[in-house]
């Protein structure tokens, strides 16, 4: 790995480290509906970087998060990571086999819903033991998670746009020199 | 970037998996409920203590021996109600068809109760001596 590369995913894990503390800060109807802000991060580090840096930058933020918040090892971390992990690796996996297929807000839904999925599998095995609690509650958390996915996925797109206009300005300053 | 020119970047599949996926979640919403069992209960209790402890998704009809002879309770479609019983004024078979809540029989000292008694288990707040 390449001394810029360190540098790009330190940064961004920065990025997503900083939007997961943000979303903990805003009050929540619901204790366990999350926006899942730090995806937008994942899926631009995924579009830009590839799955290697995206995993990386998961799993860097879901440590350090956990971490700070003292919930390390704790079953709030264990669905983090495991959600984070399953999301991560499905958004590369849809990229690699078909990459015109979904844009960037179809890949956050993908993304979106795997980790809830995810979560749902771990709670069930490791912490609920009851599958009609499982079962009332899926539904509900799809639902909730496919919209925070799209508004993420949108955010996404619009980044990605900026990023590569911005990206294509500065390559023009510098032929022009 | 406005929002119409977003919709427009996305693609078929976008659109075909957002659809699903709110289509999905919201008829789950809607009828996961009918497709899980009802573990809500019904219990009798005889001159105070617990007789039976019984399912409410079950039809069926139940003989309940109390201290004047039998009080029969019928289970049906989630209500139930009392069809015979020995006492005079027949209060309870008169309370008819139940579907949450209690049918006493007092003279036979048979108590129905409909629901999940944990929902309802009460502590005592407070006592003062």
């Amino acid at each position: 790995m390449q001394q810029q590369d360190k540098y790009r995913i330190a940064l961004l894990s920065a990025f997503a480290l900083g939007l997961h503390g943000f979303e903990n800060l805003l009050p929540s109807p619901i204790p366990w509906l999350r926006l899942g802000l730090a995806n937008i991060v994942t899926l631009i580090t995924l579009l830009l970087y590839g799955m290697r840096p995206a995993l990386m930058v998961t799993l860097i933020r879901v440590m350090l998060a956990s971490l700070i918040a003292g919930s390390f090892l704790g079953p709030a971390f264990i669905l983090s990571l495991g959600g984070g992990i399953a999301s991560t690796l499905i958004m590369g996996f849809v990229l690699h086999i078909a990459p015109r297929l979904f844009s960037t807000m179809g890949l956050s839904i993908i993304g979106a819903l795997f980790h809830n999925l995810a979560q749902l599998f771990l709670a069930y095995f490791l912490f609920i033991q009851r599958i009609e609690a499982i079962l009332l509650i899926t539904p509900v958390i799809i639902l909730f998670g496919t919209l925070t996915g799209t508004v993420n996925g949108a955010v996404s797109a619009l980044l990605m746009k900026n990023l590569i206009k911005y990206d294509q300005k500065v390559q023009n300053v510098n032929e022009v020199k | 970037m406005s929002l119409r020119e977003l919709f427009h970047n996305t693609t078929l599949a976008d659109r075909i998996i957002f659809s699903l996926m709110i289509v999905l979640s919201l008829s789950g919403i809607a009828f996961i409920k009918e497709i899980l069992p009802d573990n809500s209960t019904l219990h009798i209790y005889v001159d105070g203590r617990p007789a039976y402890i019984l399912p409410l998704d079950k039809n069926r009809v139940v003989s309940v021996e109390g201290p004047q002879g039998k009080t029969v309770v019928e289970i049906k479609d989630h209500q139930v109600r009392i069809i015979e019983s020995p006492c005079h004024n027949k209060l309870c078979i008169q309370t008819g068809w139940v579907s949450s809540g209690a049918i006493v029989c007092l003279p036979n000292r048979v108590v129905v109760t409909l629901g999940d008694p944990d929902k309802h288990k009460k502590t005592v707040d407070a006592t003062t001596g």
